[in-house]
């Protein structure tokens, strides 16, 4: 996982459009095999396996659902043994509250771990994107949420030299326009249909 | 290439849509005033919510006596409707998550709605169980453990009544989380329309600052993973929890072990009732003929035809078991339900749910949307009574012949029935004015041509 920031607060990029997703994927394979890292790829959705083509490894969300899951069935636990056997044992029916009432705990811990798998891994995904109710978008193009992909390189990070090899490899694979965004406002820098 | 599809495949989205086209066909009733046939329906549908309110309002002022529930019959049309409308929101996960885990691909224009309609129908479901305790105010630390004055006395973790409230609640929640981490795509792409103040506020706010950044998406399919992973087993829990209220009593016609798959086939079969019920109108309404095609309807239909058979097949089998048993409580019970006074509403249920669904065999059934509407609602109706056999018959004939009465339900239940379906259609309506019915990211995702 890349722990950078993925802000585009601040930043110099060098964005190109695309309207479609294979023309967006072999940019990125061509693009990384001459050794020019992308920023990120903004898309309306899912492309699979484009992660893996800009080299972004896999998110360790898995294991936090895991451990979300694993705290949730704790806490089904010791909630029923507390109210049942600890604090207020209660005779019903007949039924015990001791131990041996593990299996009529079953339901009740089976929710529990559901529960906590569910809502610790929400949060968590909103907590590792930066996501909140108010948040700020950084939006590059208002059509990347719509029927455009966008591919973003950080201007700073490549020299005269890389930045012309870089606009050769966009042009040759049907790049729409290329632009350069330089804090908040972007720069038409042309393309093939520009 | 990003999605392995074969090309012999016949498209799941037709009519040689755009990406540009499906967010502007999706966004279209929400972005533009409201048609009439919108608000006559949102207007009957808040009518019937308001009659909810009455005749709730009713029953916590007066008390409980308003209903026709006796000493024999304890629950009436309040559990029944309560087991239908969660009967109903199982499809929603159904096509969400386990649909998801099969890679369904056909499910993708329909999951939104079906998940709205899980969400919708927990609420109506809800209402039943919290004002059938009679004081509502106390409720709370009924159902919930909380702390209280009494010690603590806490809630009675042996009771399935007690499950059912855990299932219940984080049913709920986990398909809200579900939706609404779905449809958070989306509403980033309604924010980046928008053109009124309003609409750019509240579609930022709830977006939470989605940009389509790659790294999210990459997140966002594994949580949608997961969480389906999880909703799998969860859906199934609830209807299993739901049908122990009944078979860990020692009630003839309650006490059968095959009520948990029962229960969950015909929460399936009820549910796809529903989400055929629901979209089949609004296909038609909105314009959505291309998205939701005869193709989903023919999935659906099978869906049905399958759950149906399979929830008969238990009707017979209980009724085999019951006879096999030699236990004769068990066995009056059974003719009792078949042949006793409530005779009408048990062939009303084996008419609707066995037999009414094998018509699906024909593939004009299964494709003619206005046959499948009929049918849909046939199978909603047979549902309603499934429930209310299981939960009358098995009560109204107790062991002593002096405790034998009749149920029907009383003016304030029936009230109470079509309000839930107020609640219900008002939300869907609401629904369908300020957010996407169809997710269109993953629409996106599965169009064949791309151009």
């Amino acid at each position: 996982m890349f722990c950078f920031s993925t802000s585009i607060n601040k930043r110099n990029l060098i964005y190109g459009v695309f309207d479609n997703e294979v023309n967006l994927m072999s940019a990125v394979e061509e693009v990384r095999e001459k050794g020019i890292e992308v920023f990120d790829c903004y898309t309306p959705f899912p492309v699979h396996h484009l992660d893996t083509a800009m080299g972004i490894s896999r998110t360790r969300l898995s294991i936090a659902a895991f451990l979300c899951g694993l705290t949730g069935f704790c806490l089904g636990l010791l909630l029923q043994f507390y109210m049942m056997v600890f604090d207020w044992p209660m005779n019903i029916g007949g039924k015990p509250s001791d131990y041996h009432m593990l299996p009529s705990m079953v339901p009740v811990v089976f929710e529990c771990t559901i529960l906590c798998t569910a809502f610790g891994l929400a949060f968590l995904f909103f907590f590792r994107n930066k996501m909140g109710h108010g948040v700020r978008p950084d939006i590059l193009d208002l059509r990347q949420t719509d029927d455009h992909l966008l591919i973003a390189f950080d201007a700073d990070t490549l020299n005269h030299d890389s930045k012309n090899e870089l606009k050769v490899i966009l042009n040759k694979n049907g790049v729409l326009t290329t632009h350069e965004y330089v804090g908040q406002y972007a720069v038409n820098q042309g393309g093939v249909h520009a | 290439m990003s999605v392995i599809d074969a090309a012999i495949r016949p498209p799941l989205i037709t009519g040689g849509k755009t990406y540009a086209d499906v967010t502007a066909d999706i966004c279209r009733p929400l972005e533009n005033k409201p048609s009439r046939l919108w608000w006559i329906g949102f207007s009957v549908s808040f009518f019937c919510l308001m009659i909810l309110a009455a005749t709730l309002f009713w029953t916590v002022w007066t008390g409980i006596g308003v209903w026709n529930i006796n000493k024999s019959v304890m629950w009436g049309w309040d559990i029944t409707n309560f087991v239908f409308w969660v009967g109903i929101g199982h499809a929603g996960t159904l096509i969400s998550a386990i649909l998801l885990l099969f890679r369904q691909k056909w499910r993708m224009s329909i999951n939104r709605s079906a998940e709205a309609m899980t969400i919708f129908a927990v609420m109506c479901a809800a209402i039943f169980p919290m004002f059938h305790m009679g004081r509502i105010w106390v409720g709370a630390y009924w159902v919930f453990p909380l702390p209280n004055a009494f010690g603590s006395l806490w809630v009675n973790f042996n009771s399935p009544l007690l499950w059912d409230v855990f299932a219940i609640s984080t049913y709920f929640s986990v398909s809200l989380v579900f939706w609404y981490l779905g449809m958070i795509p989306d509403i980033a792409t309604i924010r980046d329309r928008a053109t009124t103040k309003a609409r750019k506020f509240w579609y930022n706010f709830f977006s939470m600052g989605w940009t389509g950044s790659v790294r999210t998406w990459a997140r966002y399919e594994v949580v949608s993973l997961i969480l389906a992973g999880i909703s799998t087993p969860l859906v199934l829990s609830v209807h299993t929890i739901v049908s122990m209220d009944f078979a860990t009593s020692i009630v003839p016609g309650w006490h059968t072990t095959i009520f948990p798959p029962y229960f969950v086939a015909g929460a399936i079969f009820s549910g796809f009732g529903m989400v055929l019920t629901l979209l089949l109108v609004a296909r038609k309404v909105l314009n959505y003929e291309n998205y939701i095609t005869i193709g989903h309807l023919e999935a659906m239909a099978k869906v049905v035809m399958l759950t149906g058979t399979m929830v008969g097949l238990a009707y017979i089998t209980e009724f085999f078991i019951a006879w096999y048993s030699g236990y004769e409580y068990e066995q009056f019970a059974f003719q009792n339900r078949a042949f006793g006074p409530y005779w009408w509403a048990y062939w009303t249920m084996m008419g609707c749910n066995l037999l009414a669904p094998q018509v699906f065999w024909f593939k004009w059934a299964r494709t003619t949307p206005w046959f499948l509407f009929m049918l849909s609602i046939v199978v909603n109706v047979g549902m309603w009574f499934e429930r209310f056999v299981i939960i009358v018959t098995s009560l109204h004939r107790d062991y002593l012949t002096s405790s034998w009465v009749m149920y029907e339900g009383s003016f304030i239940e029936v009230g109470i029935f079509i309000g839930t379906f107020g609640l219900f259609f008002t939300c869907f309506f609401l629904f369908c004015r300020f957010l996407p019915v169809i997710n269109m990211a993953e629409v996106k995702g599965i169009l064949k041509n791309k151009e």
